[in-house]
């Protein structure tokens, strides 16, 4: 028997890295609609794409809310997440949530559509700043709740709030692309940044941030290090390259270079963007590991 | 709580008079005896290495419960209120030391021969339980209440489990820590656990 380290050692008796299996497929989902929702409203707000306000509050409002009632234990008692804002992240995003909604609705209504009167043009700045404020609030809690669990060394990184957000955004500017059609898509006159610029600097800067996150894992303590491993080379490698790196951002990025403004291509670019960005989901939750609370073996 | 590992024998009754004392369903475990190889033949060791709830002076669990449903007692065991907790894991994904279990509807449905009926033994031991929450060790508090020691402490035919006040210098605990350098686990998370390894 050779000196072995701690290996990964599943649910058995065993000193090791386990997996953890609290936060599944439904998490993960609901984090990717929560962001993906968010960055389509705030994405679709700045260019005025009033389909993408829409959808953006629908993804968020039911399907965000859909997946995490299926995930939680005791769903009747969900309002209870709401109470301590004062320390934990998941409170503070449901009240992210709601005045997201809220206001998102609020402003759709009366701002984007005017079908009430609501007041003075302030009134109505008003509430449109809140509701931008409260997407970017939602956006990034995903991050900082996964950050502020310590346990999972693979997630303990201050990058993951900015890789939430960073995603978030693509998800919104490619699928708001798609909405806005190519006309406004590539329309430049009425914004600083083209849609499919956007989406490109968006690519890239998600590239950056997703291999910086894994860099600074494969870097860190030894959990986060097994972690990143198990996605570049171990177990999950065979999905989570191909559909993260590949399809999720050397693909778009390609066909943004290549034919930018087209309907198709954008279709196409937000088809593979999200796929990508779901993946990337998924494996980063599967990936962590706790780990070992003690190690006797001496160093290799 | 202090773990002796010079006499834990990896005999497990701990584990199974915590499951008998707190009526686990099938799969969940309050406390485990970890076991761990290492060596080159002939030089090869085994070591036992028992884990349970760390009741953190700065728990991580406690922080990340969004219903409020984790808090500390004045005597420092962290709890779990199954009235309050929603289910949402997010304490099971902060604990570092992996101690919090899920009672998942269907632990409670099938009984522990799997035949979806339950003993009378299932039947009165599962209402203390709220299913579709998460809960954990609370070192038999109502033991302690009523002055006795943990289950898994009592029934440890080793002395390998040593419960006491840690704030108490006269206590055994305290004394084994300081004679011989207790260590807590996974310091470096910075939870302060209440666990202290000697070996």
């Amino acid at each position: 028997m050779a000196s072995a380290q701690p290996a990964i050692v599943g649910d058995s008796f065993a000193v090791g890295y386990r997996f953890q299996r609290y936060w599944g497929t439904s998490m993960a989902s609901a984090f990717f609609c929560g962001e993906l929702g968010a960055g389509l409203f705030l994405v679709s707000l700045y260019y005025s794409v009033n389909a993408g306000m829409i959808l953006g509050l629908v993804v968020t409002a039911v399907l965000k809310t859909y997946f995490h009632t299926s995930h939680m234990g005791v769903p009747a008692k969900s309002w209870r997440a709401i109470l301590r804002p004062d320390r934990a992240w998941v409170s503070r995003g449901l009240i992210m949530i709601v005045l997201f909604t809220g206001f998102g609705v609020l402003h759709v209504v009366t701002g984007a559509y005017g079908l009430f009167e609501m007041g003075s043009s302030a009134t109505l700045d008003i509430i449109k700043i809140v509701a931008a404020l409260a997407a970017v609030g939602v956006m990034a809690y995903h991050g900082f709740a996964m950050s502020d669990s310590t346990a999972i060394s693979l997630w303990d990184s201050r990058l993951m709030p900015l890789v939430s957000v960073g995603y978030a955004l693509l998800g919104g500017a490619v699928v708001t692309a798609v909405l806005a059609g190519p006309t406004q898509a590539g329309d430049v006159s009425q914004t600083a940044v083209s849609l499919p610029s956007l989406g490109l600097v968006l690519v890239l800067l998600n590239a950056g941030l997703v291999s910086a996150l894994l860099y600074g894992a494969y870097h860190g303590s030894p959990g986060a290090r097994i972690s990143a491993e198990m996605l570049f080379k171990g177990v999950f490698a065979r999905q989570f390259v191909p559909l993260v790196f590949v399809l999720g951002l050397a693909l778009p990025f390609a066909l943004l270079l290549w034919a930018p403004g087209s309907f198709f291509v954008e279709l196409a670019v937000a088809i593979a963007a999200l796929i990508g960005y779901y993946a990337f989901r998924v494996f980063i939750l599967r990936a962590g590991v706790y780990e070992p609370i003690m190690n006797f073996a001496p160093p290799e | 709580m202090v773990f002796d590992l010079r006499r834990c024998i990896g005999c497990n009754a701990c584990v199974v008079a915590c499951k008998q004392e707190n009526s686990l369903p099938d799969g969940v475990f309050f406390t485990r005896t970890l076991s761990q190889e290492y060596g080159v033949f002939p030089n090869v060791n085994r070591v036992y290495i028992p884990t349970l709830c760390n009741h953190c002076e700065d728990a991580p669990c406690q922080k990340v419960c969004p219903s409020g449903a984790t808090y500390t007692r004045d005597d420092g065991i962290v709890m779990v209120d199954g009235e309050k907790c929603i289910g949402c894991n997010s304490c099971a994904v902060a604990c570092p030391y992996d101690q919090r279990s899920v009672m998942t509807k269907e632990s409670f449905e099938d009984g522990l021969y799997a035949d979806g009926n339950l003993t009378p033994f299932e039947e009165q031991g599962y209402t203390r339980f709220t299913p579709g929450t998460v809960t954990k060790c609370d070192f038999c508090s109502e033991r302690v209440d009523a002055g006795l020691d943990p289950a898994c402490v009592a029934t440890c035919p080793t002395d390998a489990r040593i419960f006491g006040d840690l704030d108490d210098p006269q206590s055994k605990a305290r004394q084994l820590i300081d004679e011989r350098g207790g260590k807590p686990p996974l310091p470096e998370k910075n939870t302060k656990p209440k666990v202290f390894y000697v070996s």
